[in-house]
């Protein structure tokens, strides 16, 4: 298991009077080389959740243990830095992060830091921004210079750099255009499947994760509330909807009105335009006989 | 309103933040008052940077911004930026105040309007915006889509005659979104704004009267945003990817089946069941 919580609370200011809590006995494992993506209204506890993962948050109850480091409430907690240099944790907004005064140093930094030679350190910079889909002219640039768009970018290639095995990302694809955030999740994805990354992401865009995740968990109110395969998501979209404050995407409400009229609940869900067009398709071959259960293409 | 009609009116509009690096050249472009506007474009064709210009936080390298019948020059800049409201991206970058309240007011007390006034402005936009439950909060314990919600409010309550929106929804959960769509609707119908939103959401482009296309910092397309849509190629080149249900259609289309443009929700499954049932 890449990540175990168990039972884990966390309250900011925890011995004050302003005590307030942002995740309730939260337990969950996550093996190691998934994709998992956490979704959940504003104000759920996502981002709570995910800054455990690396060390930033500590519990205030409970235990947490991300691959060999356990972090449990009311003990003293072990040196971090390894943990840091193998989780990435990629924020919720990319201009926190940078703060060097050219892409290149900013990218650098996290090797630099953790030891390794400045040759090295540079080679992995460019790899990293070419995988964010940058290319080596953006290197002396100053990254404060650049984009909304081109920063979070940059921001996701700092955390690349370091080589983690787990990469954590707070709505990464915000502020990208539509076209850069289908590349990202599909490069999440690639990492995942072809170097074994373990990677978790936070997103209120559920539809561009959809395709590539395996495992989906739905926060409300600092609880976990849901965790499931994508297919047990869709099954189980009306309530979530209706009772946590998800917002099922289209794609999921499209598919659970056909496969109500056409019953085709068992199937595995059809999730993407194209999917569906040929699924349908086949159905309007035959009309007016049994429906046949065949895969979904 | 007074003036010419129209909101902005750019001349030839060119702007480089160093000599090696043009973001904007050449744009000319007029914008109607009581217009919405949507400016779209693949991440660093120069969205964010005329926006600034529209607002008066950068000025030309060369050309010429006229603001509602007023040249925006370095003297006239003080006395047009209070019609202009700007949200931007990333809401930790407008946040004043210590409380939510105080950071509503803070634009209120800089235009010196009389107390009464102020507080029933805080709480009208705040109840708007449906943050009146967080008004005594600390910015740090909100959350990335409260605080927008704050931002929006806050510039909202200054009642500007022009707003601009630099991607607020970006950071919005889907839920948030929809209700911020709904408040840029609902000005629109007020009559009250012209309103220039830079955006990436299909939906909020769907919404607005018309769009601009930026590539590489210049106009590439300016029309009807059912046109954008219905333009592939032109959708492919400024990285835009058109809502679920066009997508549908067109590969339903794609398979032999043609349904009508414009369905939405349930009525694909009703339609597509009507044409099995009718077989």
């Amino acid at each position: 298991m890449a990540i175990v919580f168990e039972q884990v609370s966390f309250a900011y200011d925890e011995r004050s009077l302003w005590r307030h809590s942002a995740l309730e006995e939260v337990s969950l494992e996550l093996g190691t080389g998934v994709f998992a993506a956490v979704a959940g209204s504003t104000g759920s506890g996502k981002s709570t959740l995910l800054q455990h993962f690396n060390g930033i948050l500590k519990p205030t109850g409970g235990k947490v243990r991300v691959l060999d480091f356990t972090l449990q409430a009311g003990e003293k907690q072990p040196p971090l830095r390894e943990l840091r240099r193998r989780v990435g944790l990629v924020f919720q907004f990319p201009e926190q992060q940078l703060f060097e005064d050219t892409v290149e140093k900013d990218l650098c930094f996290g090797p630099l830091n953790f030891g390794m030679g400045a040759e090295e350190a540079r080679e992995r910079a460019s790899k990293a921004l070419a995988l964010v889909g940058l290319d080596d002219s953006f290197l002396p640039r100053n990254p404060f210079h650049l984009s909304g768009g081109q920063m979070r970018k940059v921001a996701i290639a700092s955390v690349l750099a370091m080589d983690p095995d787990v990469i954590a990302l707070d709505e990464p694809t915000a502020t990208l255009d539509p076209q850069s955030r289908a590349e990202l999740a599909e490069l999440l994805s690639r990492l995942q499947r072809e170097q074994g990354k373990t990677v978790i992401v936070v997103t209120h865009r559920m539809e561009e994760m959809l395709p590539y995740v395996d495992t989906w968990i739905v926060m409300k109110g600092g609880a976990k509330v849901f965790q499931g395969s994508p297919a047990e998501l869709v099954r189980e979209s009306g309530w979530l909807e209706r009772e946590c404050g998800l917002a099922v995407p289209a794609c999921i409400t499209t598919w659970n009105n056909i496969a109500a009229r056409f019953g085709l609940e068992d199937e595995e869900p059809c999730l993407t335009s194209e999917k569906l067009a040929w699924r349908v398709a086949r159905l309007l071959e035959r009309p007016g006989q049994s429906i046949m259960r065949e895969g979904g293409g | 309103m007074e003036g010419t009609g129209l909101a902005f009116e750019l001349q030839q509009v060119s702007f480089a933040y160093g000599p090696e690096q043009p973001v904007l050249g050449d744009v000319t472009l007029d914008i109607l008052q009581g217009s919405w506007v949507s400016l779209v474009g693949p991440n660093g064709c120069g969205k964010s940077t005329l926006a600034k210009l529209l607002g008066g936080l950068l000025a030309v390298n060369s050309g010429s911004i006229i603001v509602e019948g007023t040249p925006l020059l370095r003297e006239t800049v003080q006395q047009i930026r209070p019609r202009i409201g700007m949200v931007f991206q990333n809401p930790d970058n407008q946040f004043i105040g210590a409380t939510v309240e105080e950071d509503i007011a803070f634009g209120l007390e800089g235009r010196c309007l009389p107390r009464a006034e102020m507080v029933e402005r805080v709480k009208r936009y705040a109840d708007k915006l449906e943050i009146g439950h967080l008004l005594a909060k600390h910015p740090a314990e909100l959350s990335g889509g409260q605080k927008q919600r704050v931002a929006v409010a806050a510039i909202l309550a200054m009642e500007p005659g022009i707003v601009i929106f630099d991607e607020a929804s970006s950071m919005l959960d889907e839920k948030a979104r929809g209700e911020l769509l709904n408040i840029l609707r609902e000005m629109k119908h007020s009559g009250k704004y012209t309103m220039i939103s830079i955006t990436h959401d299909a939906e909020e482009i769907m919404a607005s009267d018309r769009a601009i296309v930026l590539r590489d910092g210049r106009i590439a397309a300016d029309l009807k945003p059912r046109d954008l849509f219905g333009d592939e190629e032109l959708l492919d080149s400024c990285r835009l990817i058109a809502p679920y249900e066009v997508r549908l259609v067109r590969e339903l289309c794609r398979q032999g089946i043609r349904l009508p443009a414009g369905y939405c929700g349930e009525e694909v499954a009703e339609a597509l069941w009507q044409l099995y049932s009718n077989k």
